[in-house]
């Protein structure tokens, strides 16, 4: 304990007035007003004007990702993110990223566990091209051998890049592999090697005539645009692609209860040790999903957070330190990890991580504590609201996440009546150990250990 | 980081600028499309033929407002003000960075911004990291080559506790011995970590090549001897010399009017005394000279690639012209590097090349990754890139596509304020005229390809390139000759050492 000094006293003095600030009005941002259309064949549109600067932001996103692909097929979903650009009957392949930077525009997409997202922010005037290229594509994309084995090649050097060349790049999928047993989340959203080499032309056919059609997209359309045109132009380029033949699927395996704490221990030809400690969150917009994001943000956001202080700052267990939670559409994982230190022992950082929850369980959190999880919390939403790009994606992330439009804006009164008491529920609801999985991954020389299925 | 005026010029000579644009693109598609499809179309509909929808017609799009002022102790001060969000961010730069790094004291300009924000004034590490995290705030230091900096992002209603913040972090350090020894105990361990990534010894030792011992080759993040080295005293003498106002720029960026953000400036920093900066020494970096470097990772999938050599500082009559035919070669809205690595060859997930320009020299670089196998033709298409480029005129329409590229993006330059604020502190910094943000598109569109062949014959040496290749080299070394490359030298990851002259550790190698 620090010895308590007339300087500390005064500088307690000084915090404590900090402390009784208000989150008030001015900090709170302001509404994100939109407008939605439902198109006849059930596409989704969110308008979102903001005439600051001349340029719009056009994002479709399409409610596919890693979690909808078949067993064997992993890595799939991101695949035929790349092969949207491969051309369709009015766009020459490769053409729909040259045509955007003609005009001085930036386009291109990402795929996750959830969804697969397709981007442009463009000069406000190129509007009308950037909704007819991306009607051209959803509704007659070319599909075809040869593009679809070269292309193959370019994903499997992206794998290399991200995960497998780089020192600890295989950390998250290894976390993820084994924390879940059935849920798709297991696998990495860039897949195997194994899984991307057994793809055949086949599955593409299909997986595009089920997943990229009208009622599985929505589209935000952020920036400087009159509202009467730019509805012109979504019913002339959209409402023409016809619905699907059939109901979009979405059968997803369900991860069973874990009644017991899992422990793995791995090598890995990495140069320090890594310790990793996970347990079962629950989905993104769960009453219960916002006290944990209140505790990631007191384990694990900035220099004061307990895991970086404890581990890092304190004891100099870990080089780095930080706790991420994967706040999904289904129930996914919070996970700490550990870099232990030269000379320091894996066995006192798995302690001194398990300790960080425990306490959460036993003592909650100040209400210090608290109120700096939500100042934090306002900033981000704040920063998150900055660029028309970044406007898109929550408005986004509300329709085809949550499910809730009214979320964009309604969650951060959400977030500011979180309790004290609702935290230590929370934590003893989740922080359990039969929810646990421990994973220990040591350095060793030689060749890396894949983990395929 | 960005600053503002009240200039309102107009950057596009109105609409057309932007509107012929269109008949280009127009025209380029026209010419593709029509019955060229050699694959089959999904279309679940009969899906028409179609040119193109028109453009709308364009809004002007002018260099947006800023106010440049000085405090009297020399502080330049730069001003943007927009109040979409209620967040303020502030930026201070300093002119020193590792090139200021004092022979055998690598790492010092690193470890001194480590330092700044855990202790200063009256506070202690711990309570600067509550204070800031408590409000809900962001604090970040760090150095560059040429600079240090300082930035922080606060809700608008604590603006006065960031400038509270940054004023003891900047001026008044604690530099106290238990944190010096975290902070290098955490460097020496990131030190050991990145001496096993393979892209970041890719980076340290290109530039190590292309610079040689000019400080721009030398290692900014220190070795395990020269951050043993470092003292208290070095850090303070450090700060002392270079941590004055009259050698420091700030930004002030967000929702917050002029009057109070000059107010805060002069209450926090109004009383920082200005002193004498030392000139730094510095020599030209050596020319050119052809040297290829095989480092040696066992369990590599992949092979790092780097190609490069010395190029131009960032004040420099041909910068425009320079710029543009590296973009040609692997920039943002054009990248032939990429076009044949990726699109033709799939030997790659992403190829480019970067012009950096620093304050006393700059160099090209071009890099890529691709599977061990593939190393030599990679690393030959990127070689023959380098040829073709100082051999060969570029197209008139090549150019215009990169032209419009950089013309049209412009209105993306200037959406947040930070990003105004940002290019406006660089002309500061570099010494580069403010008046020339207004006038962008016409200093692009003044380059030819006439141009473009002129400093391409001077400033592109494929003859004299620097190459290193990160990756596992017994796989792929028996290629290199094949393609023209079959002398170079390999070390082994583990014995990379960026002092030694033949870059290689060893007992007693000698160091100039």
């Amino acid at each position: 304990m620090r010895r308590l000094s007339i300087l500390s006293l005064v500088l307690i003095a000084a915090a404590v007035a900090i402390w009784y600030a208000p989150l008030h009005a001015a900090v709170r941002p302001p509404k994100l007003e939109y407008q939605r259309l439902v198109l006849p064949n059930g596409m989704v549109v969110i308008l979102h004007q903001d005439k600051s600067t001349p340029i719009v932001h056009v994002e479709l996103w399409y409610h596919v990702g890693s979690k909808n692909e078949k067993p064997g097929r992993t890595g799939f979903a991101h695949f035929f993110e790349h092969l949207m650009f491969k051309g369709s009957r009015n766009v020459e392949p490769e053409q729909h990223t040259s045509i955007i930077a003609s005009v001085g525009g930036q386009a291109n997409a990402y795929t996750n566990e959830d969804t697969t997202v397709f981007w442009q922010t463009i000069p406000a005037q190129y509007l009308p091209l950037v909704l007819w290229m991306e009607a051209d594509r959803m509704a007659s994309l070319r599909i075809d051998q040869n593009t679809f084995v070269t292309e193959r090649e370019v994903v499997k050097e992206e794998r290399r890049m991200r995960i497998e060349n780089p020192p600890f790049g295989l950390l998250n999928e290894l976390i993820t592999f084994n924390a879940f047993d059935v849920h798709p989340y297991k696998h990495p959203v860039i897949g195997s090697m194994t899984d991307l080499n057994a793809a055949t032309i086949d599955d593409v056919r299909d997986f595009y005539k089920t997943y990229y059609v009208p009622e599985n997209a929505t589209m935000m359309i952020v920036g400087d645009f009159d509202t009467d045109t730019v509805t012109n132009l979504v019913n002339q380029y959209f409402a023409r692609v016809p619905k699907a033949a059939k109901p979009v699927p979405r059968d997803i395996a369900v991860e069973p209860l874990h009644t017991k704490e899992k422990r793995v221990t791995l090598e890995q030809p990495w140069p320090l040790p890594a310790i990793v400690v996970t347990y079962h969150v629950p989905y993104n917009g769960h009453p219960d999903s916002y006290p944990m994001f209140v505790m990631s943000k007191t384990l694990s956001d900035g220099q004061t957070s307990r895991i970086y202080r404890k581990l890092v700052y304190d004891t100099g267990l870990a080089l780095t330190a930080f706790g991420s939670s994967s706040f999904l559409e289904q129930p996914g994982i919070f996970s700490a990890v550990a870099l232990v230190n030269p000379g320091k022992s894996p066995d006192d950082v798995e302690k001194a991580l398990i300790a960080e929850f425990d306490k959460l369980k036993t003592a909650g959190i100040t209400e210090r504590e608290l109120q700096r999880a939500k100042n934090q919390f306002a900033r981000d939403y704040v920063v998150s609201r900055l660029t028309i790009k970044e406007k898109a994606s929550q408005l986004g992330h509300a329709e085809v996440i949550q499910k809730d439009m009214a979320s964009a804006d309604g969650e951060f009164d959400t977030f500011l009546k979180v309790s004290l008491d609702d935290v230590k529920r929370v934590a003893q609801k989740y922080f359990v150990p039969e929810g646990r999985m421990v994973m220990r991954i040591m350095p060793r020389g030689g060749v890396v250990e894949k983990v395929e299925k | 980081m960005t600053t503002k005026t009240v200039l309102a010029i107009v950057l596009f000579g109105g609409l057309s600028g932007l509107v012929a644009a269109t008949p280009t693109l127009t025209e380029k598609m026209r010419g593709e499309k029509p019955g060229r499809t050699r694959s089959e179309a999904q279309s679940r509909v009969e899906w028409p033929r179609e040119n193109p929808p028109r453009p709308l017609p364009a809004r002007p799009v002018t260099f947006p407002p800023y106010e440049l002022r000085k405090l009297a102790n020399g502080m330049q001060v730069v001003l943007v003000s927009q109040n979409e969000q209620p967040v303020v961010s502030v930026r201070m730069l300093i002119r020193a960075g590792a090139a200021h790094d004092p022979k055998g004291k690598h790492g010092l300009a690193m470890l001194t911004a480590t330092l700044l924000d855990q202790g200063a004034g009256t506070k202690t590490a711990e309570q600067i990291a509550e204070t800031i995290d408590f409000i809900g705030g962001v604090l970040g230091t760090g150095a560059g080559s040429d600079l240090s900096y300082v930035t922080s992002i606060v809700m608008k209603d604590s603006y006065d506790i960031a400038l509270d913040l940054l004023a003891d972090v900047v001026q008044r350090p604690t530099f106290a011995p238990e944190e010096i020894e975290r902070q290098r105990q955490q460097a020496l361990s990131a030190l050991k970590v990145a001496a096993e990534d393979p892209e970041s010894v890719a980076d340290r030792v290109i530039d190590r090549l292309i610079y040689g011992f000019h400080p721009y080759g030398m290692p900014g993040a220190g070795t395990a001897e020269s951050l043993a080295s470092l003292t208290r005293a070095d850090f303070l003498d450090f700060h002392k010399k270079y941590f004055v106002p009259n050698n420091a720029l700030i930004a002030v960026v967000g929702d917050i009017g002029a009057a109070e953000a000059m107010a805060g400036l002069e209450k926090h920093f109004g009383a920082w005394k200005a002193a004498e900066v030392p000139a730094l020494a510095v020599t030209e970096p050596p020319d050119a000279t052809r040297r290829v470097i095989v480092i040696d990772k066992k369990d590599a999938v992949q092979t790092e690639i780097r190609v490069g050599h010395i190029a131009i500082p960032r004040k420099h009559n041909d910068f425009e012209a320079v710029d543009q035919a590296v973009k040609i070669l692997g920039g943002e809205g054009a990248n032939r590097l990429q076009q044949v690595l990726r699109s033709q060859k799939q030997l790659t997930y992403g190829a480019s090349a970067d012009l950096d320009t620093f304050k006393w020299a700059g160099a090209v670089i071009a890099e890529t990754d691709t599977q061990t196998a593939n190393t030599a033709e990679a690393l030959r298409v990127v070689v023959d890139e380098f040829t073709r480029l100082q051999r060969e005129r570029v197209s008139d329409g090549e150019l215009e596509g990169a032209q419009d590229y950089m013309v049209g993006h412009f209105p993306l330059t200037i959406e947040v304020p930070d990003a105004i604020a940002t290019q406006v502190l660089n002309q500061l910094f570099y010494d580069l005229p403010v008046d020339d943000l207004p006038k962008y598109r016409e200093r692009v569109l003044r380059v030819t390809p006439d141009e473009i062949q002129r400093v391409a014959r001077w400033f592109i040496r494929p003859s004299q390139l620097s190459i290193v290749l990160v990756g596992d080299a017994d796989k792929f070394v028996n290629d290199l000759k094949g393609v023209g490359f079959g002398t170079y030298e390999r070390i082994p990851i583990d014995r990379v050492d960026l002092l030694s002259v033949d870059l290689m550790k060893r007992a007693g190698a000698t160091r100039p």
